[in-house]
């Protein structure tokens, strides 16, 4: 089987793969963000139990292996009554894992302001907030930008979990194995198609991010 | 977490005066009833679907479990550093090859890294395990797993070579050039150790991913801890304790190796190259 017949044949599944793939990397780099933010303000505020429920999330979240995670999201969680669809399971995993990666980047992002700025800040008689929103957040996004473009591909890969649970459409590497074990003599075409569009997308996410942080980047 | 993270934290407020102790005291006491209130309701998830009955953790109590356990984290490690010891090498290579200054040679090498580190460990581990096998290639489960998540981690741990040799001080190629060492010489002999010794709690982190990347050796029937607690299951109905067991196994070595790591770049000054500090492209 050449390439011609691969796409006769699965063209169609590729497209809806990719966008499968693609759609839920951003869905849940979105959600991850959000929750990311929400963690690292959890992590700095004042509140003690606050700031140590941020820290076990970062901890577990950032060690578990996404397989392990999945197989109690997917299938552990059902017997506690939380029943969710296929997809969903995937996403909740891969939010979860990403939200982790993006407060440790977003805490690196903070730590590199260094102490001395902050207590510039507090001189000049900034409250809190002002430091926040005038120091602090405006640094730490910008210092944050090459870590999060990593962030971003490593969600894409992660979307790969899809292809350990029944998902309709599949996403790029379920794809793969079921056309190969479908076709059998099929060999490694599937697997080019596929690892060529996320090596693909790797880097020109990459080369976008470059971009961005050559532009807003803060010279120390 | 980096070493500054208390430090910095505390700068961010001042001294607080009367009202804001208050304040923050309420604030604690209420987020600290939250968060009792949010486990006691996970807590209670698991009592009222009855998986907290003795009957489902009984066999934890069990030697043989433990063991079997054990063996799947014993062919875990095995896995984690016959890959670790592979990635290192080839990394080195690619890095070699990347940094050569022969043209052909760095644009191969950078589209292997590029290769390797955009694509998902899990479509390699499909790759020797579903396409091999088409040529007639017929390799141990063990290589299966093994191989793809060594090739998954070279590529990044090309770059965080990289990033080790390019920290090692411009003068120092200039002195061990300048007393007449040859170009490979002066990497061989100059750069290289001292690159090497810089990434060290890199390497270390890394590889945590590679614990992780192992997981999915049930892909390939390999007993790994993962794959064992699949065994475990099927034979004690108890899926729920298990997969948490497990889980909370992983996180705990993760974790270790992350602390040492933190622990090795504290004591030596040298950063935590990883793949989200490093340039993406």
């Amino acid at each position: 089987m050449g390439y011609a017949e691969l796409f006769a044949a699965y063209g169609e599944k590729y497209l809806l793969a990719i966008f499968e793939t693609l759609s839920m990397t951003v869905l849940c780099f979105a959600i991850a963000m959000v929750i990311s933010v929400l963690v690292t303000v959890m992590r700095v505020s004042p509140i003690k139990p606050l700031r140590l429920v941020g820290d076990l999330y970062v901890q577990v979240f950032r060690n578990i292996p996404g397989v392990a995670l999945l197989v109690i999201v997917a299938y552990a969680l059902p017997y506690l009554k939380v029943l969710m669809p296929w997809k969903v399971c995937v996403e909740v995993v891969v939010v979860l894992l990403a939200s982790a990666f993006g407060s440790e980047n977003f805490m690196t992002g903070i730590n590199a302001i260094g102490v001395g700025q902050i207590e510039a800040a507090r001189s000049i008689g900034l409250t809190f907030t002002q430091t926040m929103t005038k120091i602090v957040i405006p640094q730490a996004l910008r210092s944050a930008v090459l870590p999060m473009t990593n962030l971003l591909i490593a969600t894409m890969l992660t979307t790969a979990l899809g292809s350990q649970v029944p998902l309709n459409p599949q996403e790029l590497t379920g794809l793969v194995s079921f056309i190969t074990t479908r076709e059998t003599a099929i060999g490694i075409l599937p697997f080019t198609v596929s690892a060529v569009i996320y090596a693909g997308f790797s880097v020109l996410l990459g080369l976008a991010g470059n971009a961005i942080d050559r532009k807003v980047r803060v010279i120390r | 977490m980096s070493a500054h993270t208390v430090s910095m934290r505390d700068a961010l407020y001042e001294a607080p005066g009367p009202k804001t102790r208050r304040r923050t005291r309420i604030i604690t006491g209420i987020s600290l009833v939250l968060v009792a209130i949010g486990v006691g309701l996970i807590v209670r998830q698991f009592y009222v679907t009855g998986q907290l009955d003795a009957k489902c953790w009984s066999f934890f109590l069990r030697q043989g479990t433990w063991r079997y356990l054990f063996n799947g984290f014993l062919g875990t490690m095995r896995v984690a550093a016959t890959a670790g010891v592979i990635s290192l090498v080839l990394g080195v290579v690619f890095m070699l090859g990347r940094t050569s200054g022969i043209k052909p040679l760095e644009v191969i090498s950078r589209v292997i890294i590029d290769f390797f580190r955009g694509v998902p460990s899990l479509l390699l581990i499909y790759f020797f395990y579903l396409a091999l096998p088409q040529y007639g290639l017929r390799i141990s489960a063990f290589w299966m797993i093994t191989l793809p998540v060594a090739l998954a981690a070279s590529g990044v741990l090309a770059e965080v070579f990289r990033a080790g040799v390019n920290a090692v001080p411009k003068g120092q190629t200039e002195a061990a050039l300048s007393i007449g060492l040859t170009p490979g010489k002066t990497m061989f002999k100059i750069i290289l150790p001292q690159a090497l010794r810089i990434v060290v709690p890199s390497l270390i982190s890394q590889l945590v991913v590679v614990v992780k990347d192992t997981t999915v050796a049930y892909v390939v029937s390999y007993p790994d801890l993962m794959q064992n607690a699949r065994v475990l299951i099927t034979n004690n109905d108890a899926l729920v304790q298990v997969y948490f067991v497990v889980a909370i196994l992983y996180i705990l070595v993760n974790y270790g190796i992350n602390q040492l790591s933190i622990y090795m770049a504290r004591r030596s000054g040298n950063p935590i190259i990883s793949r989200t500090t490093e340039n993406p492209t």
